[in-house]
Parts: C-alpha cells; sequence; structure tokens
C-alpha cells in the first residue's frame, strides 16, 4: 500500500498523489500484459515492483550518473528474474501456475526481509539519492522535476504498450489467450513469446520500483508483500483487462478513492480497512455483474 | 512418400498403474499428394498419432520421417515450420480475433511477432501484414465465397460450429511451406450443407494445391468419397492399408469396426 | 532430540491437513480456487475468541459456535457469489478473482473490528506432558486428539459411506451427477458446509495454541495449498499425508536454520514440486492435446 500523508488540499500533496498515480499506472499496465493479455494470472507483480526497487536502490547508491544506465540494468535484472515464473508458465496450467507465481512472490519477500545482510531486513534502506539524468547536470530535486520525469515515463510506457496491443506480437498474446496450442501448431514458440511477455511485464514493473524507490528515499520490504501484489491484481480487474483505458482507471480508482474518502472525512485510523473492504466488495461485485471491468474489453478465460 | 512412420511404439500408465501399449509398431508410409484416411475405434490412438507426427507427444520409439527428413521427437512449433499443418479436433477459429487475425496468426512469417520488431521495422512490418491481408483474401475467395471475404472483419466466435469448421480448414492454406495436413475429424458435429464444401476444399488442396492430407474420420461415408488411400488402427498397428475402396470392404475391417 | 521435532512437525501438520481438506472439498467438487478459505479461517479464530472472551462462553462452547457460524458463513459464500457466477457461466479465474475480493472483505472487516494486534485464547498456564524424550503442550494434545478424530472421520465418509462415494461422483463429473437424479445444488450446500467445519477446526486448534491476527490466514492456506499439492491435487484423502509430510519438513528445517526461513522453505518445496512432480504423490497426468 502506498505511503500517504495527511492534509487535505496541499498542492504538494496533490502533486505527490499524482506521483503514486504514475507509478501504479504502471504497474498495473504491467500486470496487464501478462494476466490481461495473455491470461496468465501472476500473484507476483509486487515481487518484481520489490525486485526493481532494491536493484534500483543499489545502483542509485553505487553509480548514480545517468538514469538510463540504471533504469536498463533494473529492468534486465528484473526480466532475468521473472525467467522462473515464465518457465512456470510454460510446465504448468491454471491453477498450478497462479501456485507458483504465489510461491515466487512468498520467496522473494521472505529473502528481502531475512537476506538483512544486503536489504537491511525490516529496518528498511533510508537516504535513497535522488534520480541523477545526467552525471549531475540534470538532477531531480523537488516534486515539480521528479513528478515531469515520472509522468514522463509514464507516458512512453502508455504509448509502448498501446503500440504493442496493435501489433502482430499483440495478436499473438491475444491468441495464446484463445488457444495456445493451435498457435504452437502455426509454428509459433508459445513459450519464448510467455518468456517476453513476463520479461517486459516484469521489467516494467521494476522500473515502477526503482522511480518509487528513489521518490520516496526509503524502501523497506512491508512494501512489496502478497498483500501488495493483490491490491495490483484488485486494481486490474476493478478497471478491466485487455486495453490500455481499463488498467489506468483501475489506477486511478486505487489511487484516487483514498483521498476521496478522506475528503468526505473518514478518520485515518479506519482508512486502510475501510479502503480494503471497498475493493474486496467492488471486485466481487464487478466479477458479477461486470466482469471485463469498468473500461476493460475483455473477461478472464 | 510425403511421410513415413517406422515402428512407431508408445505406452504408459494408466489411472490402475498397469502398462498399456497405445501404439505396438506403427508403420506406414503416406503417398504424396493425395487424401489418406486413418480409421479406427475410439481411444485406439489415431489423435496420439497425429500428436506424435506433429511434435505435440515426444515420449515414444520409432522414427517419423517427413519427406525425408528425420523429424523424430522435434518440439511441435518446429515441426509445424517443417512443413506440417493440423486441423484438431473439435477445433476451432480462435473467438476473440477476427477471421481475418485468424488467418494472419496461420501464416508461417512471424514478422512483428517479438515485442520491439514493430518499433524497429515498421514498414517491413507493414508490408508483410499487407502481404497477408492480400493472401488471406485470396484463400477465402477461392476456397470458400466471396462472400466471406465481407465477413473478414468479424470475430471468430460469430461464426457458427459448421463455419469456423470450414474456416479453420481453409485457415491452414495460409502456410506457404506445408506439405502435408493433418486433420483430425474434420466433418465431425458439422451440418451435412458444410460437409461437401469440406470435401470440396480438401480435394482442392490436394489436385490444386500439391498437399498431402492424412485424416481421421470416423464417418464412411466421407472417406469413400474424398480419401484416395485408407489406413485401419487397430491395437496398436496398422492392420489394413491400401486404397480406399478396398479397405472399406475388407471383411476384418468391416467386423471389427464397422459391425458389420 | 530429533523426535521431538518430528513429533511437534506431525502436530502442526494435522493442522495444515485439516485446512487442505477444507480447501480441497471445495476445489475438488466445483473446481474453484477457493482463496476466502484464508478468510473463513480467519473468521472462525476471531469468533472463538470472541464467544470466550467477551462472552466468556467456555472454549468448548466457542469453538463449537465458531465452527457452526463458519459454516453458515461458507454456505452463505456459496449461494450469494459462487452459485451466481457459476448460472452467469463465470469462469474458474473469475470465480477465483471474486474469492479473493470475498477473502479480501472478510479480513479487512475483523481487521476494522478488533484492530492488528494480535489476540490470544487461553491465559492460563498450560500443562505440558512428557514423555521419553517428548514433551507435549496442552494445545498440541487438543489439535492431536480433536483433529486426528476429525480427520479420520472424514477418510471413513468419504471412502466408505454412500455420501462419500456421492461426492467423490459429483467432483469427477458434474453433469452425469445431476442426471443420476441427484440435486447438485444441495450437495454443493454440504460439501461448503463441511468445508468450513474443517477450516473451523483448523482454525480454532491453532488459535488455541498460537493466538491470531488478521493477515495469518493467506499464510496458513498457502502452507495448506502446497500440503494438498504434495499429496496430489483433487484427493482429499493424500491431503493428509501431504499436510503430515510439510508439517514434518518445516519442523526439521526450523530446528536447523532460523524461524524466518521456514517459508522460504515451504515455497522452494513447492516450485519444486511443481517442476518435477506437479501431480503429487498420489496423482496422475492428465491429456493435455
Amino acid at each position: 500500500m502506498p505511503v500517504i500523508k495527511k492534509e487535505l488540499f496541499n498542492m504538494e500533496y496533490t502533486l505527490h498523489v499524482i506521483y503514486l498515480l504514475c507509478i501504479y499506472i504502471m504497474l498495473v499496465l504491467s500486470a496487464n500484459l501478462t494476466t490481461g493479455m495473455a491470461n496468465l494470472l501472476t500473484m507476483c507483480q509486487a515481487a518484481f515492483y520489490g525486485i526493481g526497487a532494491y536493484i534500483g536502490t543499489l545502483f542509485l547508491f553505487q553509480c548514480n550518473y545517468l538514469f538510463v544506465v540504471i533504469a536498463i540494468a533494473v529492468m534486465l535484472v528484473t526480466g532475468v528474474s521473472s525467467l522462473i515464473v515464465s518457465y512456470a508458465s510454460v510446465k504448468l496450467k491454471g491453477d498450478y501456475f497462479v501456485l507458483a507465481t504465489m510461491g515466487f512472490q512468498l520467496i522473494v519477500y521472505t529473502i528481502l526481509y531475512n537476506w538483512t545482510e544486503v536489504t537491511n531486513g525490516t529496518y528498511g534502506i533510508a537516504g535513497i539519492p535522488g534520480i541523477n539524468l545526467f552525471f549531475g547536470a540534470v538532477s531531480l530535486d523537488g516534486i515539480y522535476l521528479n513528478l515531469a520525469f515520472v509522468m514522463l515515463i509514464t507516458i512512453a510506457v502508455v504509448l509502448f504498450l498501446y503500440r504493442l496491443k496493435n501489433s502482430p506480437y499483440g495478436r499473438l498474446l491475444k491468441a495464446i489467450r484463445n488457444d495456445d496450442i493451435t498457435v504452437e501448431a502455426f509454428g509459433r514458440n508459445t513459450a519464448s513469446v510467455k518468456i517476453w511477455a513476463f520479461a517486459l511485464s516484469s521489467a516494467i514493473a521494476g522500473l515502477a520500483g526503482a522511480l518509487y524507490a528513489s521518490y520516496v528515499g526509503y524502501i523497506d520490504p512491508t512494501s512489496f508483500p502478497l498483500k501488495e501484489s493483490i491490491f495490483i491484481l484488485c486494481a486490474l480487474f476493478i478497471g478491466g483487462i485487455g486495453n490500455i483505458e481499463g488498467p489506468i482507471c483501475g489506477a486511478a480508482f486505487v489511487i484516487v478513492l483514498p483521498e476521496l474518502l478522506r475528503f468526505v472525512g473518514l478518520p485515518d485510523s479506519v482508512a486502510a480497512e475501510i479502503r480494503q473492504i471497498i475493493y474486496g466488495v467492488a471486485l466481487v461485485l464487478i466479477m458479477i455483474f461486470r466482469p471485463q471491468g469498468i473500461k476493460g474489453k475483455i473477461v478472464m478465460k | 512418400m510425403i511421410l513415413e512412420l517406422q515402428d512407431i511404439r508408445l505406452s504408459f500408465n494408466n489411472t490402475g498403474q498397469e502398462r498399456l501399449n497405445l501404439l505396438n509398431g506403427v508403420t506406414m508410409s503416406i503417398p504424396k499428394g493425395r487424401v489418406t484416411a486413418l480409421i479406427g475405434g475410439n481411444g485406439t490412438g489415431k489423435t496420439t498419432l497425429f500428436n506424435i507426427i506433429s511434435g505435440f507427444q515426444n515420449d515414444y520409439e520409432g522414427t517419423v520421417i517427413l519427406d525425408g527428413r528425420d523429424i523424430s521427437r522435434q518440439p511441435a512449433h518446429k515441426v509445424s515450420l517443417m512443413g506440417i499443418g493440423r486441423l484438431f479436433q473439435g477445433g476451432q477459429l480462435l473467438g476473440d480475433l477476427t477471421l481475418m487475425e485468424n488467418m494472419k496468426i496461420a501464416s508461417e512469417d512471424k514478422t512483428g511477432e517479438w515485442p520491439f520488431t514493430s518499433f524497429f521495422h515498421s514498414n517491413k512490418v507493414k508490408r508483410q501484414e499487407n502481404d497477408k491481408e492480400e493472401r488471406a483474401r485470396e484463400i477465402i475467395r477461392n476456397v470458400i465465397s466471396e462472400k466471406y471475404v465481407d465477413r473478414m472483419d468479424r470475430l471468430g466466435s460469430e461464426f457458427s460450429y459448421g463455419e469456423q469448421r470450414l474456416l479453420s480448414l481453409a485457415r491452414l492454406l495460409m502456410g506457404k511451406d506445408d506439405k502435408l495436413l493433418l486433420l483430425d475429424e474434420p466433418t465431425s458435429g458439422v451440418n451435412p450443407r458444410y460437409i461437401s464444401l469440406i470435401q470440396q476444399i480438401i480435394r482442392k488442396m490436394t489436385d490444386e494445391e500439391g498437399l498431402s492430407v492424412l485424416m481421421i474420420e470416423h464417418n464412411m461415408h466421407f472417406v469413400s468419397e474424398v480419401a484416395d488411400y485408407c489406413a485401419f488402427l487397430n491395437e496398436g498397428i496398422i492392420a489394413k492399408y491400401g486404397k480406399s475402396g478396398e479397405v472399406l470392404s475388407d471383411p476384418e475391417v468391416r467386423s471389427s469396426y464397422l459391425g458389420l | 532430540m530429533i523426535l521431538q521435532f518430528i513429533i511437534n512437525g506431525l502436530i502442526t501438520g494435522i493442522l495444515y491437513s485439516l485446512l487442505a481438506i477444507g480447501f480441497a472439498l471445495v476445489y475438488n467438487t466445483t473446481k474453484i480456487f477457493h482463496i476466502a478459505a484464508a478468510g473463513l479461517y480467519v473468521l472462525a479464530s476471531y469468533i472463538f475468541w470472541f464467544a470466550n472472551t467477551i462472552w466468556h462462553a467456555n472454549l468448548f462452547v466457542s469453538a463449537v459456535l465458531s465452527v457452526l457460524i463458519t459454516m453458515l458463513v461458507s454456505c452463505i459464500i456459496e449461494l450469494i457469489v459462487y452459485r451466481h457466477l457459476k448460472s452467469r457461466g463465470a469462469s474458474l479465474n473469475v470465480m477465483m478473482i471474486a474469492s479473493i475480493g470475498i477473502m479480501t472483505v472478510l479480513v479487512n472487516v475483523i481487521a476494522l473490528a478488533f484492530g492488528h494486534e494480535a489476540k490470544f485464547v487461553n491465559t492460563e498456564i498450560q500443562r505440558t506432558f512428557s514423555g521419553d524424550s517428548v514433551i507435549l503442550t496442552t494445545p498440541q494434545i487438543w489439535q492431536l486428539f480433536v483433529g486426528g478424530i476429525i480427520l479420520s472421520l472424514g477418510v471413513l465418509v468419504l471412502k466408505f459411506t454412500n455420501y462419500g462415494r456421492r461426492l467423490r461422483a459429483l467432483s469427477e463429473d458434474e453433469e452425469l451427477y445431476s442426471t443420476l437424479g441427484y440435486n447438485v445444488n444441495n450437495t454443493r450446500n454440504i460439501v461448503f458446509a463441511v468445508s468450513g467445519m474443517y477450516i473451523a477446526v483448523a482454525s480454532c486448534l491453532s488459535a488455541y495454541d498460537v493466538g491470531m491476527e488478521p493477515n495469518m490466514g493467506m499464510n496458513f492456506l498457502i502452507n495448506a495449498m502446497v500440503a494438498m499439492m504434495i499429496g496430489g491435487m483433487g484427493r482429499v484423502v493424500p491431503c493428509i499425508a501431504g499436510g503430515l509430510l510439510l508439517g514434518v519438513l518445516q519442523s526439521l528445517v526450523v530446528s536447523q536454520f532460523a524461524a524466518s526461513w521456514q517459508n522460504a522453505v515451504t515455497f522452494v518445496i513447492l516450485l519444486i514440486l511443481l517442476f518435477v512432480r506437479p501431480q503429487g504423490i498420489a496423482g496422475y497426468k492428465k491429456r493435455i492435446v
């Protein structure tokens, strides 16, 4: 769950919310790539988010000169970590696969939690440096620069995925969703298609993690548990799968709703639980009455 | 001979942990440019044999040779590119894709099907897409009818069962390098109106396109009309093989399979 | 020394088996990935605590109350969510997602009502029973006997009674089951009720031992799912073997490494299992093409 400060109608706070919205748009879109477009329901998106955050932190401390290098490194490492999951998607069907993704999520969480020499365990890592775009010539200080940067990246991700959806690769994912055996009989290596889908999905989630780490300046494992993966899935299914509008709508729903609740005077002490209850109820109602989500195009098979 | 099967053996443990020999030394040659029917009772291993030929099953003994090339135990997507097309039992169009998209997926050309190609080679992708579209329209026009060319923007799920069977068959023609088509019960569950169309398509495939067809069928009337040759799979081996007329009138086939 | 760990593991394994059966009953008959079971697990513990601490009912009455209410809630979930989805032709994934929603609601309602701090049921000093080199606490004795009896009863009913046979028939082929003249819906109700019972028994036995907190559900459920998998997905009786085995393995790991790594071991076992022998010990492979 995102860390949210108090104060209503504070410009800086509103910008902070928009920042989180961008991060979650990226996260939900990344989940859409595998869960929505390829029908591979994954419960481990937060694990990739977390891996990206910690790897990003590592690089931000060690060689924070050119963010584009850090970004590529983070995406590569996270993408490689997804190989276990994509291998599972090839070998395992349906519920076994979901169980495997849960297992992966929990293994990653346990490692982040217990491998204290590297991750500092529950104490977390503080003082994460801000992003340096170009050898210190352009460094992101303050909310405005950070926000502008993250919005740029989010727009780039949105455009990339939009293009992807309408490309032959997008068509291929949709086909595999319907019948991966027939697609295999048409000479497509469905295993490699799935591997790339997971690599991209996890890379985007990892990038979001690195950005988040740098922006907030502090990370700990409690930001990346199974609950968070479920939260991302909630956003995905409430908003809708298969297209670009659905996930964006879902991210908006889960990020903006808490602010509306605060606006109507909901006390902070119960806010977290009430929010979750609303998400849970919304999820059940949507699955019953509108399974394609608010703005989605397709339904989970 | 387009396909040669040499001593294919497959056995497995069933739920009661007994060893079952499904295929007990299947040896057969499929002639080029002709329609061969594979008949036999349910559960005798015909679809499994198809799985073996097309690479979906790899734990067998024996050799599969396609047009002189050993393709034994290769993965399915590789076997497909070596020249085998397959229509699955009950298989339909991809429901969430349009008919046109279905045809494009069936093409052996995979330009643009990697996440980044559409960004780096967008012109090449566009060209290939146009080529595929033209080819798709041509196939539908020649093999089915002009009427369906106008309906190529409809989703696969919007067509009826029989239409989808027909279109799935036509879809196979998109693979330019195909040599052998494996058709698993093409007429099963299909309206008689479409059966004669399916018959025409299959004959076109062999007579005009020079393809070879191996089909599993239970509809004996269809077999006698369409197939040149016939192979009878019984007790794990090819018990009878020859011209379809001969095989269908063979007393052993008639008693053990047709119950006559 | 090692014997103590094995005995501890077996007893924890009984709890895993109970929850695994609760999950498996629903999974086998309806193919729904019943994640809401984690929510029911938490609910049962809190009812137990509430009846005992707020209403001052004795432990036995509290437990029975917990079991009855959990069974009821389980049936309600079936009626208003799963049944509804089924009549709309929802896919299994859609049902699982709804199940996740239900779990979220259950867990957070409880957190809202009772807070996040751990709660405990018994405050009296526990007695221990010592054998040769083995010591068992009171909760463990309860787990062993109550859990063992419920497990054995389940096996007997499933394997030897008519009703058990009907349940297995329903799991195999629902359509055929209804053509045989049985009411699918009634049987489903009973399945969910019994499932609730198993979940509640596991939950109360565990609550009496280690207490409860709102977020314990998923963790325990995942262990139970691994137990089910080890035994063989799709069978109720092998859940017991799987649960016991998992309990013992975890206990042995804890004897060697820090307890916090215990979870990781479970999941590594899970992944290895999934890749090497997904059908579990007693399962068999099915044809894909």
